[in-house]
């Protein structure tokens, strides 16, 4: 079952202080700000999957589908299914 | 008709002084028209190329759309067609003189009609752009624009010769061209066109000058400081010549009340090796990341051995990208080991949280990237492998004290070594009279400071017009 919209949220904000090594604001850019690099995303991507229990395929996303927690927030819900 | 003609300055005022006088429902065609015009000036019988390529995407995007479960074939079909038209236009040569010296032995060689056909201005530029657009496509990223819409989006005489590469969903929606005239456009628009100027003639070429010599296949073994400074004037040759080029595109598109993407962000600042690819060429990086560093890594899940694999063989692509020569594979393939070093380097340093951020690893690390994207650019501006191998032997192996170059080649390099140092700083006061002066260009510094400014960067451009030449990136 997928995870619920603030789930994914609070999840979304984890990870991306995580890679960020540091608090990220909702609004605050990640790539194109400089941040995160697209290595950091994958990074993002994998801590997403394991914490949410779901997989993201990567074939149609481009790092700047994750570029703030809206966007990834809305990437997870439109692509992500849940895992195997 | 290069950017720093002065034909091509009779051409942006004539088209700019139009397109504003023209009612909005001409705009479109006016533009479309000038650009033929302007490429058409590198050779009439290239301008069916873009349009090909224009029509090669609007068919393969189309299908793309309306056939989901063919979607992926027709992308990679369409990404074949023109890459094909790449190779024949860009590579053949290379290709073959590599197969000849492979099947030497056999005694066979190919035609010389092969190796005659010119080459097309921008081609590699498109290119890029026309995967792009494919890609983005197929992931639902951009709706498809009638057919002159692309053909605008391909032929736009700003960028068409060497960029910034564009996306379609951020050009194309601008290319409507419904933005009311506003002052700020034009003081904004020649800012950039008359800096890039100065950049490209005044700096690039004077460097050009000494560079052009120093590097020449009969130049003899040079004494070590003259290999590192020829390789510095270089690296700020480059950077000038084509941040040059890049302003002037930039303007040309902001008379037109357009935003392009900017291309750099003082790259010799950089603190590491992937911060000098965040810096330098700045739109061809994105592409990169966005549609082939990025999908084929994730694939993998940014596991080590293919993240390593990938960035060699990223960066000797951009490499080849760049000419169709050993020596330009060798310079991206010296980037992608730099930027393994660095990565090594990270997941070192990840698994020591206590080893910290030292300021002797960040000072370290920047001179380090300095140094490496220096030396780099030896194998990018020699002619050949063998003549890299004798300058880079005389920076790094073989010292030797002496100077055989002029004491002007020197103090010129170290003046516009000591502006690039001082950039920075520099934007961040223009910035701030700016801010001060107000932005609607009205203010008593645009109306007075700007024509003065505009002047003398004239005045300096037709000055060292004598050393004329073409954009570096042109050629490629």
């Amino acid at each position: 079952m997928m995870p619920d919209h603030n789930a994914i949220r609070s999840a979304a904000r984890k990870a991306a202080s995580a890679v960020a090594r540091r608090p990220v604001k909702d609004s605050q850019r990640l790539v194109t700000s400089g941040l995160i690099d697209s290595l950091s995303v994958l990074k993002l991507i994998s801590l997403l999957e394991t914490t949410l229990n779901i997989s993201i395929p990567p074939e149609t996303l481009q790092p700047e589908d994750f570029d703030d927690i809206d966007l990834i927030v809305e990437t997870i819900e439109r692509v992500a299914k849940p895992a195997p | 008709m290069p950017f720093n003609s002065v034909l091509y300055l009779i051409f942006l005022v004539a088209a700019v002084t139009v397109y504003w006088l023209l009612p909005h429902g001409l705009r479109r065609v006016f533009v479309l028209a000038a650009s033929l015009a302007f490429y058409a000036s590198w050779g009439v019988i290239f301008v069916w190329l873009p349009l090909l390529v224009a029509g090669i995407v609007y068919l393969f995007g189309t299908r793309i759309q309306f056939d989901s479960k063919g979607a992926r074939r027709w992308m990679w079909l369409g990404i074949g067609c023109v890459l094909s038209l790449l190779i024949v236009f860009k590579y053949r040569a290379f290709v073959l003189s590599n197969l000849n010296v492979v099947f030497a032995p056999f005694g066979t060689h190919s035609s010389s009609w092969v190796t005659a056909i010119a080459f097309p201005m921008g081609i590699s530029f498109y290119t890029l752009e026309a995967i792009a657009y494919l890609v983005d496509v197929r992931q639902g990223r951009v709706k498809i624009p009638s057919f002159l819409d692309l053909c605008l989006f391909f032929l736009f005489w700003p960028n068409i010769l060497s960029g910034p590469i564009l996306r379609a969903r951020e050009l194309v929606p601008q290319l409507r061209f419904r933005k009311p005239f506003e002052p700020r456009f034009v003081f904004e628009g020649l800012d950039r066109v008359v800096w890039g100027l100065v950049q490209k003639n005044v700096v690039a070429n004077m460097l050009g000058i000494w560079v052009d010599k120093g590097f020449a296949p009969a130049a003899g073994i040079p004494f070590t400081s003259d290999a590192w400074f020829l390789a510095i004037a270089f690296g700020l040759q480059i950077y000038f010549d084509f941040a040059g080029y890049t302003n002037m595109a930039i303007g040309a598109a902001r008379l037109l009340g357009v935003t392009l993407p900017e291309n750099f962000r003082q790259p010799y600042h950089a603190a590491t090796p992937p911060d000098f690819w965040a810096r330098w060429h700045m739109t061809l990086s994105r592409w990169i990341r966005d549609y082939l560093f990025f999908p084929v890594n994730a694939r993998w899940h940014g596991a080590p051995v293919p993240l390593y694999l990938s960035l060699l063989g990223v960066m000797a692509l951009v490499g080849l990208w760049h000419g169709a020569g050993w020596n330009y594979i060798l310079w991206g393939s010296l980037h992608g080991t730099y930027l393994i070093a660095y990565r090594v380097y990270e997941s070192w340093k990840t698994e020591r949280p206590s080893s910290g951020d030292s300021w002797l690893a960040a000072g370290t690390w920047r001179l380090v990237t300095l140094v490496a994207v220096t030396a780099a650019w030896v194998p990018f501006r020699a002619s050949t492998l063998s003549k890299a191998g004798i300058i880079l032997s005389s920076m790094f192996y073989r010292l030797t004290s002496g100077r055989a170059y002029s004491a002007a080649f020197y103090v010129f390099t170290l003046v516009v070594l000591l502006f690039c140092a001082l950039e920075p700083l520099l934007l961040r006061k223009l910035s701030e009279i700016e801010e001060r002066a107000g932005t609607d260009g009205l203010s008593p510094f645009s109306i007075m400071g700007r024509p003065l400014a505009y002047a003398c960067g004239l005045l300096l451009f037709l000055l060292f017009d004598e050393h004329n030449t073409q954009f570096i990136y042109s050629q490629f």
